[in-house]
């Protein structure tokens, strides 16, 4: 018997209590004149000793409960020594249903093998075992099955996709290995194919695990393995007819490969072409996928991408990639210059970003700021005014019902503002910053942004700012600046001074480039700078963009710039690759799918349509034979066995079975309690 | 013979004077609140036979007084057969009375009689009261009546003599008497035996808390003597059946020893202790013919006179 609180035995001292007590009592008694006192003492020297061993049974019992309560918060622990007809056999089975359990050499596949393998193994096994079974993949344990149940198991084992998860698998060996008998014999069976994926997961284990005895069964054909699989693919190049996608295909095999590969988008067969690789070679193929087979609405284009049949495991031969498209927008640009030709270089420099991409075709028109009517606004998708005049005052509703209404305005600081239309703007919040009064002094802009990841504004656009050294582009000047209270200054000077200013106004926005009236904005319009600064300034470059994910990672899809109808929602109906419907969380910035389920498409049920391409992970089809020795030297380091009676880490089973021993004494407590009552009740008599 | 038993006896001889006598007069708790020993003697002995069925109580002389009615209950002896033979129905004969015995009335005057329990009366009184009654009775009978108060040793004694007026000394002597003094009964007896020239009846009242060996020795002295010897053993209620509670400390009144004990847990042995010794005594007495009559001071005094007058009906 050991204690697990040791301290708590001093607590005995505490039947000092008691003893003093009993050696300092004094009875009260009151004085009686009586006749017959030898009668009275030939019967009290009876009773006397019969009290006094009562008195004593009495302090007895009381010391003992004290001493039984404090062996009771030392936590005793008894060690008791197993019958041997007790002693059970226990097994832990880790089958490997993982996706290259699929590989078929013609006969049967390496799974079917496996379960035939299995059976065996139960069926030899002594009657009173018990069996534990994991499935490697989901990491799911079946504890405690009879020989019978066991080989049930085994027959509904199915094939999960994705891989083997050893680090669950061990620990679930470990947990339960804390609650088994010291004196039970603890096997471990391990059947897998030992891909390198899965042997390089047993290589990284750190803790080795504790049987008595373990095995384990390779899988592995007798055959030269014939497999290939795309194992990535990526949008490399998008163009206006157009995107081309690479595709990566590996032949872990030893059989040279001559496939055909094939791109498809939903239903439309969209590229075919010839695929020929030696054996253990890895290699790109570049498909190029024509933009017509995709409407101009489509925000998805599902991406699927097959080698033809001719090896031995089909899951891998096809891959499934979502292609975001770039939205094909037009932008109305209003330049409202307040002298001639202020704007004749930010005028350049937004043509040559229109020409530039595919996603945005920009139509710009210039006009007099004093030409600014309803009609142009009208038109106008973004306004951009240098300086502020008072036409602008007097257009301060207009102004304010086109931001509103989804219009952007650009306010250039170039000259002294006027006064008037100044305050107008500000009050009724177009403006997002008040410019108070110039301060002439030189700075320079910051080289990134304040708000790095800011929507509303071109955050790709910053960091090609940044590129170009904004930092290093002196401005001559700058106005001291009052901002709105719920505006937001993007970009700084580096002497602290608000530099960009962003305000949200209905569905719309405003924006203030704090540049002066020396000439600075031509400063910023000349410089490289330019074509970044009114990318950056016009929003989000749409750029064509790949989502495919691994079948054991959650889904991400980022939704900043995707409109879901009427507000945001929480979550959304989504189809995972089994079939099956399911919620995905939906937040301002991303749709979430925490379990896509096995491989292929997870899809949104609702409009617009998103797609997610799931696969398997990249080689978990290497099928590539494992070299025995260098297995069983992985497999010796983590499992230890005949170390039980050695190891002292908390996995160590001892060889003699822990019970606490509290219920005993708990029990003895209680009778003793009961006893030490009924003796002081008869003492008392 | 138990204590159970010696009650279920006691009770049955309870239950036939219950019919008869009116026992008000006998309660010692009553007679403990008379002042006068005269009156108590009287409310004794009157109250005992004011109860009585005419009986063969009534006297012991041989010489003819009158006739009354035979009631059952009356022994057949004293039935007038001539009478009945000439009316069909049955006489007793009554004669009367005539002394020619001297009684001995030996009162235990030690301190241990005055042990009074949660009674009112203690032994001493009690026997005091029996001691007036009996002289009261027998002086009626023209018995000559001698009174001995003793302790260690004889403290008093009043020489035999059958006058009426005897009995006023009896009395005062009783009334005035306090109990001091450890037991010697079987001094006593021996003492008395030597000093008494005639024969006669010895009524020993005494609780007998001595040695039991030697106070028959003295009494069989007495029997050699041919005496005759009742003796009323007075024990107080709380003396057999040692009815307290708590600790108590026991301290003896002659011998001043102390007993420390819990009484609950010593009271079945002492009980039984008690009882051996009671019966010890009992038996002792029948083995030497000697009459022998146990009263507890809790019961009216009917029975010792009655024991009494049994006895004095032996002697005839």
């Amino acid at each position: 018997m050991s204690f697990l609180e040791w301290t708590f035995l001093f607590g005995s001292i505490a039947i000092a209590g008691p003893v003093l007590a009993h050696m300092l009592a004094k009875p009260r008694f009151r004085r009686l004149p009586f006749t017959m006192l030898q009668f009275l003492r030939s019967s009290q020297t009876e009773s006397y000793s019969r009290r006094r061993l009562r008195d004593l049974l009495l302090l007895l019992l009381r010391c003992a409960i004290i001493v039984l309560i404090a062996l009771l918060f030392a936590r005793p622990v008894l060690y008791i020594k197993p019958k041997p007809k007790d002693i059970r056999h226990i097994y832990y089975l880790g089958l490997d249903n993982s996706t290259s359990m699929s590989y078929t050499d013609g006969s049967s596949s390496y799974f079917e093998q496996m379960k035939d393998s299995v059976v065996e193994y139960i069926l030899s096994a002594e009657t009173n075992s018990v069996f534990n079974i994991s499935s490697l993949v989901s990491g799911n344990w079946s504890y405690g099955l009879s020989k019978q149940q066991a080989l049930m198991e085994v027959k509904t084992l199915k094939l999960s996709t994705g891989s083997a998860n050893v680090d669950v698998f061990l620990s679930g060996i470990r947990n339960s290995g804390r609650t088994i008998n010291a004196a039970d014999e603890v096997s471990v069976l391990l059947v897998s194919d030992f891909t390198p994926q899965i042997f390089s997961k047993f290589l990284n284990v750190q803790e080795p695990v504790i049987a008595d005895n373990y095995r384990y069964e390779m899988i592995v054909s007798s055959k030269p393995i014939n497999n290939a699989s795309i194992i990535r693919a990526q949008v490399a190049d998008a163009a206006v007819d157009g995107f081309t996608i690479n595709v990566t295909v590996a032949n872990h095999s030893q059989i040279r490969q001559n496939r055909r590969l094939t791109a498809k988008i939903g239903t439309y067969e969209a590229e075919s072409l010839e695929v020929t690789l030696p054996p253990n070679q890895v290699k790109i193929w570049p498909v190029h996928l024509e933009s017509s087979s995709i409407s101009d609405m489509q925000l998805f284009a599902p991406v699927e991408l097959s080698l033809s049949s001719g090896d031995g495991l089909g899951t891998d031969d096809t891959y499934y990639l979502a292609v975001r498209m770039p939205q094909k927008r037009q932008t109305n640009l209003l330049l409202a210059e307040a002298a001639e030709d202020e704007m004749f270089l930010l005028d350049m420099a937004m043509q040559t970003l229109s020409g530039r991409g595919s996603d945005r075709i920009i139509w710009v028109r210039r006009i007099k700021v004093g030409d600014l009517s309803t009609t142009n606004l009208e038109w106008a998708d973004v306004l951009v005014c240098s300086g502020i005049t008072e036409r602008l005052g007097t257009m301060t509703g207009e102004i304010s019902d086109f931001t509103e209404s989804g219009g952007r305005i650009v306010f250039f600081m170039t000259g002294e503002p006027a006064a008037s239309a100044t305050n107008q703007l500000w009050q009724s919040k177009v403006l997002p910053a008040l410019p108070k009064k110039i301060i002439k002094e030189q700075t320079f802009p910051e080289n990134s942004p304040c708000e790095k990841e800011f929507s509303g504004v071109g955050n790709v656009a910053a960091k090609a700012i940044a590129n170009y050294r904004i930092d290093r582009i002196p401005v001559n000047g700058f106005w001291e600046c009052l901002p709105q209270q719920d505006s937001v200054c993007l970009w700084q000077y580096q002497n602290g001074s608000g530099f960009i200013y962003f305000r949200q106004l209905g569905n719309g926005s405003s924006i203030l480039a704090n540049t002066s009236a020396d000439g600075s904005l031509g400063s910023l319009t000349k410089s490289s700078v330019s074509i970044a600064l009114c990318q950056y300034l016009l929003g989000e470059h749409n750029q064509i963009r790949d989502y495919s994910f691994s079948c054991n990672e959650r889904i991400v899809l980022p939704v900043t710039d995707i409109d879901f109808g009427t507000g945001r929602q929480k979550s959304l109906l989504v189809r995972d690759c089994d079939g099956n419907k399911k919620r995905a969380v939906l937040t301002d910035s991303s749709l979430m799918v925490l379990d896509p389920g096995s491989i292929g498409w997870v899809k949104t049920l609702t409009e617009p349509e998103l797609y997610a391409g799931v696969n398997l992970p990249p080689d978990e089809t290497n099928m590539s034979k494992p070299i025995e020795q260098q297995v069983h030297e992985a497999l010796n380091r983590v499992f230890s066995t005949g170390k039980r009676d050695n190891v002292t880490s908390a996995d160590i089973i001892g060889t003699k079975e822990q019970k606490p021993a509290w219920i005993i004494l708990v029990w003895i407590i209680i009778s003793l309690l009961l006893l030490e009552s009924f003796v002081a009740n008869r003492l008392r008599r | 013979m138990t204590l159970s038993t010696r009650c279920r006896c006691r009770n049955k001889h309870q239950e036939v004077l219950n019919m008869a006598v009116n026992r008000e007069y006998l309660d010692p708790i009553f007679l403990s609140k008379l002042a006068n020993m005269e009156l108590v003697a009287r409310c004794a002995v009157e109250g005992f036979f004011s109860g009585l069925h005419p009986s063969p109580f009534h006297g012991f002389s041989v010489e003819y007084s009158d006739h009354r009615q035979y009631y059952p209950g009356d022994e057949l002896k004293f039935v007038d057969w001539k009478v009945f033979g000439r009316s069909d129905k049955l006489y007793i004969k009554r004669f009367q009375q005539e002394t020619n015995t001297t009684v001995y009335i030996l009162l235990d005057n030690s301190k241990s009689m005055s042990f009074a329990g949660n009674r009112s009366v203690s032994k001493s009184e009690y026997g005091a009261y029996l001691a007036a009654a009996l002289s009261y009775l027998m002086l009626a009978q023209g018995d000559s009546t001698s009174l001995v108060l003793f302790a260690e040793r004889i403290q008093k004694k009043i020489p035999p003599r059958s006058r009426r007026t005897h009995l006023n000394i009896i009395l005062k002597t009783l009334q005035h008497n306090k109990p001091g003094g450890r037991t010697n009964l079987a001094s006593v007896l021996h003492t008395l035996a030597e000093t008494t020239n005639r024969r006669g009846l010895v009524i020993l009242i005494s609780d007998l808390l001595d040695d039991e060996d030697s106070i028959f020795k003295g009494l069989s002295h007495l029997k050699f003597l041919r005496h005759d010897v009742i003796i009323f053993q007075i024990m107080d209620h709380q003396e057999i059946n040692l009815d307290y509670e708590g600790l108590i400390q026991f301290e003896d009144m002659e011998s001043g020893d102390k007993i420390r004990t819990f009484p609950q847990s010593v009271k079945h042995t002492y009980r039984r202790r008690v009882t051996e010794f009671l019966d010890e005594i009992e038996k002792t007495a029948g083995r030497s013919n000697i009459d022998y009559c146990f009263i507890d001071t809790s019961e009216p005094l009917d029975r010792a006179l009655i024991a009494y007058l049994a006895r004095r009906k032996r002697m005839k």
